[in-house]
């Protein structure tokens, strides 16, 4: 074996490059997993088309009415009967009245001047109890 | 090259081991690719706080058919990066919907914002005919809100 001139050394004077394809797939597989796409979220609905007028009888209308200072009142159709909820209590309002008359519709009418969160906290409870027929609008002050 | 063992040595001087050496280059290759092809959101995030709602639910749209409409804590709007009044609303947003009828609004308001002004964008995206919208909003426990 011992052969004059012959290198000593059997450490390989190449980069080992076998182990460069683990490096990249590792790269890769964890960019994939660590990737996150911002997944859009909310709270969705269909508005009215602008010429989309519908009468809708009393007896039907959940008045749902959103105060300035976030107060929630809610009336039943034509009754006069007005009664201050916290916005959780609204679930089981809807479910109830849904329960009563199947042709239930929300009409949410929010102050000019209430935050937008009051109006999405009563949009919210009316969503999470299953509710689609929802009616968007501005008290008239 | 001499005979060793009587002549019955391998002929073949193909390698029997799978060539691992391009295996690195491909790896690459497929890196660079889903870098290049990624699309990210065309638009910036605005500095706002988004309400919290129980009932949040993740929107199944693709990120083309979706368009950010920003309102901040102050009513002024943002559609792709671009400060808009009120009243210029319904016009950015027409030749989009007409482009695109399945397109969703996702109304990114800020909690804080007067109801006023969100009324007013609904009836500007309602006269440019977009219809379907998206109240974007952040996932909150119930039992976050309790302790609220």
């Amino acid at each position: 074996m011992a052969v004059l001139g012959n290198k000593k050394s059997k450490v390989s004077d190449e980069i080992p490059s076998s182990s460069m394809a683990d490096i990249a797939f590792l790269l890769l597989i964890f960019f994939l997993v660590t990737t996150t796409f911002p997944k859009d979220k909310g709270l969705s609905l269909v508005l009215p088309e602008e010429s989309e007028q519908i009468e809708v009888s009393q007896k039907n209308i959940l008045h749902v009415i959103v105060n300035s200072d976030g107060r929630i009142v809610v009336r039943y159709g034509d009754s006069p009967q007005e009664q201050t909820v916290p916005a959780d209590n609204l679930k089981s309002i809807w479910r109830q009245g849904v329960s009563e008359n199947p042709n239930l519709i929300a009409s949410v009418k929010t102050h000019p001047d209430a935050s937008y969160r009051f109006m999405i906290d009563v949009l919210d409870a009316l969503k999470a109890a299953g509710s689609d027929r929802i009616s968007l609008g501005l008290l008239e002050v | 090259m001499s005979v060793r063992s009587g002549g019955l040595e391998r002929k073949s001087k193909a390698a029997t081991e799978i060539p691992s050496s391009s295996m690195a280059d491909i790896a690459f290759l497929l890196l660079i690719f889903f870098m290049v092809s990624t699309v990210f959101r065309a638009d910036k995030d605005r500095p706002i706080e988004f309400a919290g709602a129980e009932a949040t639910e993740k929107m199944d749209e693709k990120q083309k058919d979706i368009l950010n409409v920003w309102m901040e804590s102050n009513g002024a709007v943002f559609i792709n990066d671009l400060v808009r009044t009120m009243d210029e609303v319904s016009d950015a947003v027409y030749p989009q919907i007409v482009g695109n009828p399945n397109l969703v609004i996702s109304i990114r308001s800020d909690r804080n914002v007067p109801y006023n002004y969100v009324d007013q964008l609904q009836k500007e995206l309602v006269s440019a005919g977009a219809l379907k919208v998206v109240f974007a909003t952040e996932l909150e426990k119930s039992m976050t809100r309790q302790r609220r």
